[in-house]
Order: structure tokens, then sequence, then C-alpha cells
């Protein structure tokens, strides 16, 4: 069965005054109608590999397919049927939404009719309707942000590929932009996202990859992800350990300011110092890992 | 598609092109010179400026806000996205040229015989200046899109007014061959041929037409082959 995105050893060197190796070797299988995020800390490839794979950007060595198609030789069949969402892409403060999604579906190579109620849909879709006569330069960051998304909504390619889409996005807007894409997934889109928001990657992923220093370091559903930490609970203590009977300096424990994390693989073990902690009149919460925990632990805590 | 919104909320862009091009014409008219030589050079100017300009800034403008990555990866031609480039800002320079061409062909400095061959030499000046400027934006594309502004514009200019542009070529006397190797002055002069105010022999003539359609094909193949769609 072809895959939506299959990559083999990609391997990407920026040549300059310094020599970076921004991917070492990357290989990912995305399947067809899937919701597939990329996740990682700014600067581990994730842009550069979602530029190799949209055909922007040459690989140094190793291949890559899209729907089957091979990125370095059949690049105009793929850029047919993908759409791209560059990170921090910024608009023209001439243009309006609706000229944003008017006039790419149209470049898309749609008709005029096509083009009307597919930007008209999108608009809709993205709570920019009633702002589609307006220019970007007097909409918000946010708004401006959903007049390019829309443009690539509006687009109805087979393949979405949306580099950190709700970056400068209030939550409200966030959201709305989630349920559009589960939307999408559900009507067979496939669609990959970059994001370095753990609940973003935890809400709306099949799959994710951890992607950390140009290499994927796991891949998997979110809780599978979350299982490779091997802890189960994490108990947010306010205070002092001492009095528990917990080493601060233990491997399991994370100080955030004057607030203890310490993660446990027991759910008996975890409950038993919560009471303890609430008895001794301290703040104390207990909460399964989140995503966020995993690939702390996964990338070493302090990201090396 | 981007001249079109531009032209519908900055119409004052049209006057601006205007009013840079007339500004020699308003020194000539002063001085009592020709004014006929003014018109020409104003029109070469004009579609050479936004020719050179565009090609440089708007390819910047647009790598600096991702919207050229997003064309990339659209089934759109790279020849297409240049020619849109080029295009567009030749829309809204059309009503300052066919102004003063209207004013040329008035005053008699241009007439009707000779406006196809001032048209065929306004598009081959126009072709090579945005060979030039999708060069130069090929060559320095990790340039700062201010840079890049400032390096079209000057450039824009010095083409404009260093060779004989605003003046006859007649003025540089025996260096008068050097209105040959640029091509906006090589432009003005094969216009005033056909005018009637510059007499060449009929070899020089050719020989000129050659230097300004060579040009154009050199400028343009050497940006096929340099140019690169897709980052290596």
């Amino acid at each position: 069965m072809i895959k939506a995105v299959e990559t083999n050893e990609i391997i990407k060197v920026y040549r300059g005054k310094q020599e970076i190796q921004a991917l070492k070797g990357v290989n990912l299988s995305i399947d067809n109608g899937a919701l597939f995020t990329l996740l990682g800390q700014n600067g581990a490839g994730k842009t550069t590999f979602l530029r190799i794979i949209s055909t922007q950007l040459l690989p140094t060595k190793g291949e890559a397919f899209v729907l089957g198609l091979n990125i370095d030789t059949q690049e105009e069949e793929i850029r047919q049927r993908i759409t791209v969402v560059p990170q921090d892409v910024a608009t023209y403060g001439n243009f309006t939404p609706w000229e944003y999604c008017y006039y790419f579906t149209l470049l898309r190579g749609l008709s005029k009719h096509e083009a009307e109620e597919a930007s008209k849909k999108a608009l809709k879709s993205l709570g920019l309707w009633d702002q589609r006569n307006r220019t970007c330069a007097t909409l918000s960051g946010g708004e401006r942000k959903r007049a390019v998304i829309s443009s690539a909504l509006a687009s109805d390619a087979e393949v979405l590929m949306l580099d950190e889409p709700t970056s400068g996005l209030d939550a409200l807007a966030r959201r709305k932009v989630w349920s559009i894409l589960r939307g999408l997934v559900k009507r067979g889109k496939t669609i990959l996202l970059t994001t370095h928001i753990m609940e973003e990657a935890e809400m709306v992923s099949d799959k994710v990859a951890v992607m950390h220093k140009g290499m994927i370091i796991a891949e998997g559903t979110p809780e599978q992800i979350k299982h490779l930490s091997k802890d189960r609970f994490r108990v947010a203590i306010e205070g002092s350990l001492n009095d528990l009977g917990v080493n601060e300096d233990d491997s399991n424990t994370v100080k955030l300011g004057n607030k203890f994390l310490i993660y446990h693989k027991d759910e008996d073990e975890a409950l038993e110092l919560v009471a303890k902690a609430l008895k001794r009149g301290m703040r104390a919460e207990i909460a399964p890992v989140t995503l966020e925990d995993a690939f702390v632990k996964l990338v070493g805590g302090d990201g090396n | 598609m981007k001249s079109v919104p531009d032209l519908k909320r900055q119409p004052l862009i049209l006057l601006l092109l205007g009013l840079v091009s007339s500004l020699p014409l308003f020194f000539i008219l002063v001085y009592g010179a020709d004014i006929s030589h003014g018109l020409i050079g104003a029109m070469i100017s004009t579609i050479s400026f936004i020719g050179l300009t565009a090609a440089i800034q708007d390819v910047a403008y647009d790598r600096f806000l991702k919207m050229r990555e997003m064309m990339v990866a659209m089934p759109v031609h790279p020849l297409s996205y240049a020619l849109g480039v080029a295009l567009a800002p030749l829309i809204l320079a059309t009503p300052g040229l066919i102004f003063f061409g209207a004013i040329s062909l008035w005053i008699g400095a241009l007439t009707l015989p000779s406006l196809f061959w001032a048209s065929a030499v306004l598009v081959l000046c126009w072709a090579t200046m945005s060979s030039i400027g999708f060069l130069i934006s090929t060559y320095l594309q990790k340039a700062p899109p201010y840079v890049l502004g400032n390096i079209a514009n000057v450039l824009g200019l010095l083409l404009s007014f260093i060779p004989p542009v605003y003046y006859p070529e007649e003025m540089l006397g025996t260096f008068s061959w050097i209105s040959t190797v640029f091509p906006t002055s090589n432009a003005v002069s094969l216009i005033r041929v056909y005018t009637g105010s510059l007499n060449l022999p009929f070899e020089t003539i050719v020989m000129r037409w050659a230097v300004l359609i060579i040009a154009a094909v050199f400028f343009a193949a050497l940006t096929a082959v340099k140019a690169r769609w897709r980052e290596s």
C-alpha cells in the first residue's frame, strides 16, 4: 500500500561558514488518512525535514516519496497534491483573506466557481468570513495566520504539511484549527504537522515522531510515546521534599522553582506520597504523565 | 495576482512612479532643453527601473514573507512566477508609459510608425533589466531584503542617470559608443533613430539591435541556468 510519506536515510547538511548537519538519517513512514505530528525542540530539524518532503529543499543524501512519488524526480506531480503552510509565514499587507484563498486556489488550477466555493467554505470554517474583505494589514496576528491557513484548507490537497500552524494563535483559535484538522482527517486527508507544543501533539495526533538533533528518537501513538518513559504518574508538590523522605536530587525528581515533580511507575506509591504531603499541609496533586514529561525524559531533561 | 490589490488599495503608487520618472523632465523644462529626449528617457527609465527593482525586491520580499516557500510547493511553474513578478509592476507602470507616450505623440517626439519599434525596444529593455534583477536576487539569496532593496534602487538610478538616457549621446562626443554598453541608453538611442532625432549608419543600427537582443537573451539564459526554484 502506498504511504503518504516515506523517507529512507534522509541527510541534510547545510554548507556555509560552518557545516551544520540538520538531519542525520531520518527514516519515517506516514500512513494515508492520518494526522502525524513531528514533535521536537527548536532546532531539532523539523522544518528542514518538512521543507525536503514538500519539495522546497533538496536533501544531501537519502530518498523520500510522497504519495509514492519521488521528491527528486517527480516534484511537479507531488506539488499538485500537497499544500504547505510554512512556519512564521507573513502576509502581504494589501491582500484580504478572501484574496488569499481565492487567488491561491486559482493558482492551483481550480475554476473561478470552484475557487469561490472553496474559499467561502475555508473562511467560514476558520471564522474569517466577516473579515474576508479587510486587508491583512488591519488584522491581528492570529487572524493573518488564519488567513494563510484558510488558503491551504481551500486547496483541497490530499496531503497538508503545516509547520507550527498554531503558533501565535490564542487558545480558542488553536482549538478551532485542531477541530478543522481532525475533520479533514475524517474526510481522508493526510496531515503532517510539526510543533513544539506538547498539548497540540497529544490532543490531535494519530501518531507522533519525536525528533531530536536531526534524528527520530521515538515514534508511535501519543500513548506509546508516554509509555516509553516507564513512569506512569507524576506527583507535583510545593515545598521541601526532605520532610517527606524524598531525595530532591533523585533522577526521578525535577525541580521547577519552588515546585517538585516526582515521577512514579506505581500508582499506589504516588498516591501515598500525595497523602503524606497533604497531611503536612503541603500542596500536592497527582496526574498521569503527559507527552511533555515523556519528551523531556527522552531528550534528556536539559536538552542534551 | 499581486498588482491588482496594490492598484486597488495604493493608487498613489501610480503617481509615485510617474513623478520619479518625470523629475528630470522638470529640469529639462526649466532649463529650456528639448523635452522630446526627456520623454523617451522617462519611458525607458520607468520600464527599466520597475523591471530591475521588481525582480530584486519582490523576490526578496516573497522570500522574507515565506510566500515563496508556499509557491514553490504549489503547482506553479517557476517561469510563471518570474513572469508574474516581472509583469505585475509593469501593469502599475502602464498608465505612466501611456501618459509619456501620448505626450510624445502629441508633440511629435514619437510618430505612429515609430511606435511599433519603440514598443519592441521597450519590451527588450524591460526583459533585459528584469533578467538582470532575477540574476542579482539569485546570487544574493542570503542578503536581507533591505540590502537588496537598496541595491535595486541604486542600480536603477545609476542605469537611468549616468548613461545617456535623459541626455543625448552626442554630448559624449567620441565616447558616444558607451551608450551601446548599457541596455537603457542603447534602448533610448534606438528609439531616437526611429523618431528621426538620431542619425546612425545602418550597420550601427543593426549592431545596436543585436546588442539589445543578445543582452536580453544572455541575461535570461544565465538566470535560467543559475536560478534555483528549489533550494539545494
